[in-house]
């Protein structure tokens, strides 16, 4: 369960890169085909990144982080569930946050750095776990520090 | 199970032990070597263990009865599908109709005459050359996108033999806005089966309004639509209009084209004469224009006159998805040209030859079609209502045929859970179309012609309105009128395409009525 959990924290880590590389592929796309006189309507399809960006932001992502959710509670991970939930609630965030921004366009800007949060809590929550498994790191841990859970006993 | 069982414990040391316990919100902190404390500790880990486990077992029980309660089947009939909406009007003593009643198929159009107007139309998917060049991969009727226009006067009977040679999907024509026998609607899976190739299917009806009109494949359409299955239908008045032009408007691949070609398009028009242009948005987003060079009216609206129409000089005009807008525009004496803008790099200049028109200006506001004109006869008994529907448009995250998402939803539901308007040959209905959905719909009625009485709150003022394709803007609620004059079973559904294909598709059914086709089965019918 605890190899799951890692595994699934790289996976929304890696999932969180992929959109960063799908968007930007979108966007330089509509740039290249407005110079080329395609005009962006409510008619105009949406690209392949545009289109891969919505399938894992909509589908995979959200998968994963419910099943890394569902998981924490069975990993015996210190800190894991907590971590894992906070995942889940910042990809509904997410969620939220880029249909907001189809009417304010501004507010991109923070599904953006919300993406950032959701690469670095998973990102930790897999760090955290995969130490936690390797007993001698831990208790040495001067990243304990920041843990609350770790300094209680280090 | 003791603590000491716990891989966490073993591998870890006190330390480990804390966190996990933190990490559960079990703030008991290990007392050293209490066997009471270390035994209701134990229990209160017991008791997270299975309520984590009670807790999944709700969330992915619940996610996954959701989402197969939202499957949607292979085959079904729109009859058995969603709920029977009376609107407050009489309720048929066998309740929601299934079963018997009169076969829509029977519902065609005159099947003795000689028909005026005699068209073959030969679907094909196939790529072709844009009037200004580009290549297309898409739909085309007698190897041309748009398809031949096709001409009427009013009393004509029309017949139109759709012959489909070359679409996978099938075909099935729809005669946007013209008020036809159910049975030649044109609907794959509501009014027929769709052609498959090597098939055809006749369609005759009477041209019974003046206007303009446009037809358009309905199995599909998301996709063919926009690949360029349709076309123009005028019906003409018995005195026909001196000068007028047909001007459909489509994207192509992401180009905005007036009669299949990008860029200015010039329409030849005598100076200081009216000229009718005949202006049709076949695409899924709202059309704006606005017209710089001489002031404009709006004549018609959805193919049916205004009244008392006036000079519009500051202001643009919005045309719904589905929608049409005949407006008069004449060339100024001196020689110049009229433009009229269209958007995404498409315009209009109309003029005497070689003129040239002033640069698009972008107006600050639009024309309020619901004080524009001035008040008329209306053909419509308003004082009274048989039924009374609500559709309220909203959004919502779910499953729509299995598939998550945030969805459209009609009156709080997601599709195929969606209102079935019953009514009664006869009656007056009423209908208030509220949208909160944080996007504009244009909404559109097939087979009747609804009459704009407020927007609101506020009662309609202008000109009698007709529509039959309804931009309501977020946030917006009107409220329309139309008789129940015309049975059979009919689409009431969102024309920007791909929101119907994502369940924004209700129907009005007249109470007695049946239809032998279903979405899906041997052909395959897929109307959005």
């Amino acid at each position: 369960m605890r190899a799951l959990y890692i595994w699934l924290s790289r996976l929304i880590a890696l999932g969180v890169v992929l959109q960063v590389l799908f968007v930007a592929w979108g966007a330089f796309d509509i740039l290249k085909n407005a110079g080329d006189g395609v005009a962006f309507t409510e008619d105009t399809d949406a690209n392949v990144g545009q289109m891969l960006h919505s399938v894992v932001g909509m589908m995979v992502i959200p998968a994963l982080a419910l099943l890394f959710g569902i998981v924490s509670f069975f990993a015996k991970v210190p800190g894991g569930v907590a971590r894992a939930w906070i995942t889940v609630g910042l990809v509904v965030l997410q969620i939220v946050l880029a249909f907001v921004s189809f009417d304010a366009p501004v507010v991109g800007m923070l599904h953006a750095l919300n993406a950032f949060a959701i690469a670095g809590i998973a990102g930790v929550a897999g760090a955290r776990a995969s130490r936690a498994s390797r007993p001698d790191t831990s208790v040495a841990a001067p990243v304990g520090s920041s843990d609350p859970g770790v300094t209680a006993g280090a | 199970m003791t603590a000491l069982d716990d891989p966490a414990e073993q591998t870890t040391t006190s330390a480990g032990g804390d966190s996990y316990a933190l990490s559960t919100a079990v703030a008991v902190a290990p007392p050293p070597g209490g066997a009471e404390a270390a035994g209701g500790r134990s229990w209160v880990r017991h008791l997270a263990r299975w309520g984590a486990i009670g807790l999944s077992l709700v969330l992915v029980g619940t996610l996954g009865y959701l989402w197969f309660d939202s499957r949607v089947p292979s085959t079904y009939s729109v009859l058995d599908m969603g709920y029977a909406d009376f609107g407050g009007g009489a309720v048929p003593l066998a309740g929601h109709q299934h079963a018997g009643g009169v076969s829509v198929a029977t519902l065609t159009g005159p099947s003795t005459g000689t028909p005026a107007v005699l068209v073959t139309l030969t679907a094909r998917k196939e790529s072709f050359t844009l009037a200004s060049g580009e290549r297309v991969d898409g739909y085309t009727l007698n190897h041309a996108s748009p398809g031949p226009e096709i001409h009427a006067r009013v009393g004509d009977l029309v017949q139109v033999d759709l012959v489909n040679e070359s679409v996978p999907d099938g075909v099935a024509l729809h005669w946007h806005g013209v008020r036809v026998p159910n049975a030649e609607d044109g609907v794959a899976g509501v009014t027929q089966d769709a052609v498959p190739v090597g098939g055809r299917h006749t369609y005759r009806f009477v041209a019974r309004d003046a206007g303009t009109y446009w037809y358009h494949s309905h199995q599909v359409s998301h996709e063919q639509v926009k690949g360029g299955l349709f076309g123009a239908l005028v019906v003409d008045p018995a005195s026909p209009i001196e000068h007028d032009a047909v001007l459909q408007v489509h994207t192509y691949d992401g180009r905005r084209t007036v009669q299949g070609a990008t860029g200015e398009r010039p329409i030849s028009a005598p100076t200081g004469q009216p000229t009718r242009l005949r202006l049709i948005n076949t695409d899924n987003g709202p059309l704006p224009l606005s017209v710089t060079g001489a002031p404009y009216r709006v004549l018609a609206v959805d193919g049916h006159d205004l009244h008392g129409p006036t000079d519009i000089s500051d202001r643009g005009l919005m045309i719904a998805a589905g929608g049409r807008a005949d407006l008069s525009v004449t060339p100024p004496a001196g020689g110049g040209a009229v433009r009229v803008d269209l958007g995404a790099g498409s315009s209009l200049v109309v003029g005497p030859a070689g003129a040239s028109a002033p640069a698009a200006v972008t107006p600050s506001a639009v024309v309020d079609l619901l004080s524009y004109g001035t008040p008329g006869p209306v053909d419509l008994d308003t004082s009274h209502f048989d039924r009374d529907f609500e559709l309220s448009i909203g959004r919502s995250p779910g499953f729509l045929d299995g598939r998550p998402g945030l969805w459209w939803t009609m009156n709080g539901h997601l599709y195929p859970d969606v209102p079935m308007f019953m009514v009664r040959t006869g009656d007056i209905v009423k209908m208030t179309i509220s949208n909160d959905s944080g996007e504009v719909h244009p909404m559109h009625l097939h087979g009747h012609v609804a009459l704009v009485l407020s927007r609101n709150g506020v009662a309609a003022s202008g000109s009698p309105w007709w529509t039959d394709s309804l931009d309501v803007d977020d946030g917006e609620s009107y409220v329309i009128a139309f008789k129940a004059d015309n049975p059979g079973i009919w689409l009431d559904h969102c024309h920007n395409l791909p929101h119907a294909t994502d369940g924004m598709i209700a129907h009005l059914a007249y109470e007695g009525y049946t239809t032998p086709y279903v979405i899906g089965g041997k052909a395959d019918n897929a109307p959005e």
